[in-house]
């Protein structure tokens, strides 16, 4: 299923919650919204959802040489933000209801039910009621429902949220072997190490505009286009003798075996490299490449001023 | 029609509410307590103590099994005391000029009888007095029999059993609307507030959806009407056969009444659960909105015919029952008391059916826009709106 945005816009009363958004989903791959509350993913996914539609902008979803304009809802998963089952029924009746209101017969239904509640280990607890488990196996229960009938794609919101850092962990591997499986995954989240493991590609939201897309790589390129490099040396360094190797360099003193420098691009580095090798004895050449998180809070942080300016 | 994702849903709303263990204690309760109201009016029943009465010595009046009336020789004054410091007598009846005085303690519901037990004697001392024989009192004492007789054949007399039945449907009917728009407030605002709804949206269409929650709800209250109606069933013949000692009789059922009842009663409920689905899906937090109290609007057409019961043949109930709106309470009704042919509660039940099948789009529509919002309450003017454009998407 290849899901292609262009150019939507979404307004409600007083809010203008989406501003000229496009992007597209690869089928197969796994596709993170990111940004802080309020800026637009929840509306995003209630468009590909079906829920409400754009007001200006297209949606086209492209599956088995059909086009909708939404995700069809027998080929989609979705976990809500604001988690939706029936808290005084039990961990199967909620299952099995959504399950057969997916198409699926009551004996698939609970095969796929048992094959599921096995591997998120609450088989035991099937006959429970939803609201006697903890919130992270409600979560797990959540999640369960919105992959039990195996779909094309899966939307989750938030899929990590009251979830304990070995439960983190689990979510990630089910969504790489969903990813395997061959269904594409969108998901909206805070946790950017997660995001980070997971993302084939991702979309930085802020107040309804895109701030950064593309793939972990690229987002670091838009984000930090200039590469910091830490070298660490044998022998002891000092800013005279790097002023004198790298006069033309930005370079920065770290310490009596160790200084950075910041390049331009990729053939800056073998320039650079050749010029310090021939003066010091390298240890170690590091690349400074900043993570998700670091890059999403300077993202935001810039996107912030740009919008105060 | 209905798809199958629409009888799961009905499914799911049907069982939801279907607790027989819960319902079998609700009815255990209501025996008990309408055996402690029984045992409470046996317990203070007054009518089978016997009372002691001073009176007069003229006074000729008959002893009864409650009171038994002595004339004793002492003064009044003597008798009073008696009555003020002593168990002698229950109450003192004294003659003065213009009436007659019953002196008691206080108050007791015994004291109707005797007042009525006082006024019969003295009827007749006054019938005696003007010279009247006993044939010519009792002819006064009986009241005129007055019979009704009608000419128009297909009516079937406003006093028979007829008449009971109308009403039990009626009240029936009153039994099924409470269960339905109970459970239908309840349900649909629930699911809002846990935020079902945003996973069911995924799923279903919001028409699969409300035609399922219609269809479940009515179901639902369809069994309320019955268990209702097993448990008066049940309860009239264990009072006949062990209470009143009498043989069990439902000859004077009407059975083709009560087969009409059936698809009249469901389609009614359909027609009030799309309506009464619809106003819950726009309410966001059933505590503070005022919007609950339209879905009452659903009793109506059971109040119009309840007025005009009476008058089976009139111009009311003749419109209530054509009226797609009221039919489902009416027809039932006017079938009861009436004799009519066989095509007008069909074509009736047709166009009810007919309204039904729009009003259920229209609830689809509003369905879906109510069950968009949150934290905010449409107005009556966003519904209008949405029940009157084509979206159903």
């Amino acid at each position: 299923m290849r899901i292609a945005v262009s150019a939507i816009e979404k307004a409600y009363a007083t809010v203008q919650a989406v501003r000229g958004v496009s992007f597209t989903i690869e089928p197969g791959e796994i596709f993170a919204l990111l940004g802080p509350n309020g800026a637009g993913k929840s509306s995003i996914i209630r468009m590909l959802v079906g829920m409400t539609l754009p007001d200006t902008g297209t949606i086209q979803v492209e599956y088995q040489q059909q086009r909708y304009n939404h995700i069809p809802r027998r080929q989609l998963g979705y976990l809500p933000e604001d988690r939706g089952l029936y808290p005084d029924k039990s961990v199967e009746k909620n299952l099995l209801y959504l399950a057969q209101l997916h198409g699926l017969s009551k004996a698939t239904a609970q095969q796929q039910m048992s094959h599921w509640l096995e591997i998120f280990e609450l088989t035991e607890r099937r006959h429970e009621d939803l609201k006697q488990l903890s919130k992270g196996n409600q979560q797990k229960v959540q999640l369960i429902a919105a992959v039990i009938h195996r779909p094309a794609v899966v939307i989750l919101d938030e899929p990590f949220s009251g979830l304990d850092p070995l439960n983190q962990e689990k979510v990630v591997a089910f969504l790489k072997e969903l990813r395997q499986q061959g269904m594409t995954v969108i998901l909206s989240a805070h946790q950017m190490a997660m995001v980070e493991k997971l993302a084939d590609r991702m979309l930085l939201m802020a107040k309804g505009k895109v701030v950064l897309a593309g793939t972990l790589a690229e987002i670091r390129l838009q984000a930090q286009p200039k590469q910091v490099v830490l070298i660490e040396t044998e022998q002891t360094v000092s800013e005279d003798s790097l002023a004198s190797v790298l006069a033309d360099e930005h370079w920065q003193w770290q310490s009596s075996h160790s200084f950075s420098v910041t390049l331009a691009n990729s053939t800056d580095l073998t320039h650079c490299l050749q010029r310090v090798l021939g003066s010091f004895t390298v240890r170690a050449v590091t690349m400074q490449a900043a993570d998700l998180h670091q890059l999403y809070v300077s993202a935001m942080a810039e996107h912030q001023q740009g919008s105060a300016a | 029609m209905i798809s199958k994702q629409s009888l799961i849903v009905a499914k799911w709303e049907f069982l939801r509410f279907f607790k027989w263990k819960q319902q079998l204690i609700s009815y255990l309760l209501m025996v008990l307590v309408m055996a402690a109201v029984v045992a409470w009016s046996f317990f203070v029943d007054e009518s089978r103590h016997q009372y002691r009465i001073a009176v007069p010595a003229h006074f000729t009046l008959e002893n009864t099994e409650q009171f038994q009336f002595q004339r004793p020789t002492i003064t009044l004054e003597e008798q009073l005391a008696q009555l003020k410091s002593t168990e002698t007598w229950h109450a003192v009846v004294s003659e003065e000029a213009e009436a007659i005085v019953v002196h008691t303690l206080s108050g007791k519901k015994w004291q109707q009888t005797l007042d009525s037990e006082l006024q019969k004697y003295f009827r007749q001392v006054y019938g005696q007095s003007q010279g009247l024989s006993a044939a010519q009192l009792a002819t006064l004492e009986e009241p005129v029999t007055l019979e009704m007789r009608y000419l128009d054949d297909n009516y079937k007399g406003s006093d028979r059993p007829e008449k009971m039945i109308a009403i039990g449907l009626l009240f029936l009917l009153l039994i099924g609307l409470s269960t339905a728009f109970g459970q239908l407030l309840m349900s649909i605002t629930g699911e809002k507030q846990q935020r079902v709804t945003e996973q069911l949206f995924a799923i279903v269409t919001p028409q699969q959806w409300i035609d399922g929650k219609v269809l479940g709800h009515s179901l639902s209250a369809m069994k309320a009407m019955f268990t209702t109606s097993l448990v008066i069933v049940l309860s009239t013949v264990i009072t006949l056969l062990f209470i009143a000692d009498k043989p069990v009789d439902f000859t004077w059922l009407n059975w083709a009444v009560i087969a009409w009842l059936v698809p009249f009663a469901l389609a009614g409920l359909l027609l009030c659960a799309c309506f009464m689905a619809a106003i819950a899906a726009s309410i966001d937090d059933p505590n503070t909105s005022g919007k609950g109290v339209v879905m009452m609007v659903t009793w109506l057409p059971l109040l119009f015919t309840y007025l005009v019961i009476d008058s089976p043949t009139g111009f009311g109930m003749t419109l209530l029952s054509w009226l797609p709106l009221t039919s489902f309470a009416a027809m039932p009704v006017r079938l009861a008391m009436v004799e009519l042919a066989w095509w007008q509660p069909l074509l009736s039940l047709l166009l009810l059916l007919g309204t039904l099948y729009w009003l259920r789009r229209l609830a689809g529509r509003i369905f879906l826009r109510g069950m968009q919002m949150y934290g905010k309450e449409p107005s009556w003017g966003d519904i209008m709106r949405w029940a009157l454009s084509n979206k159903t998407e």
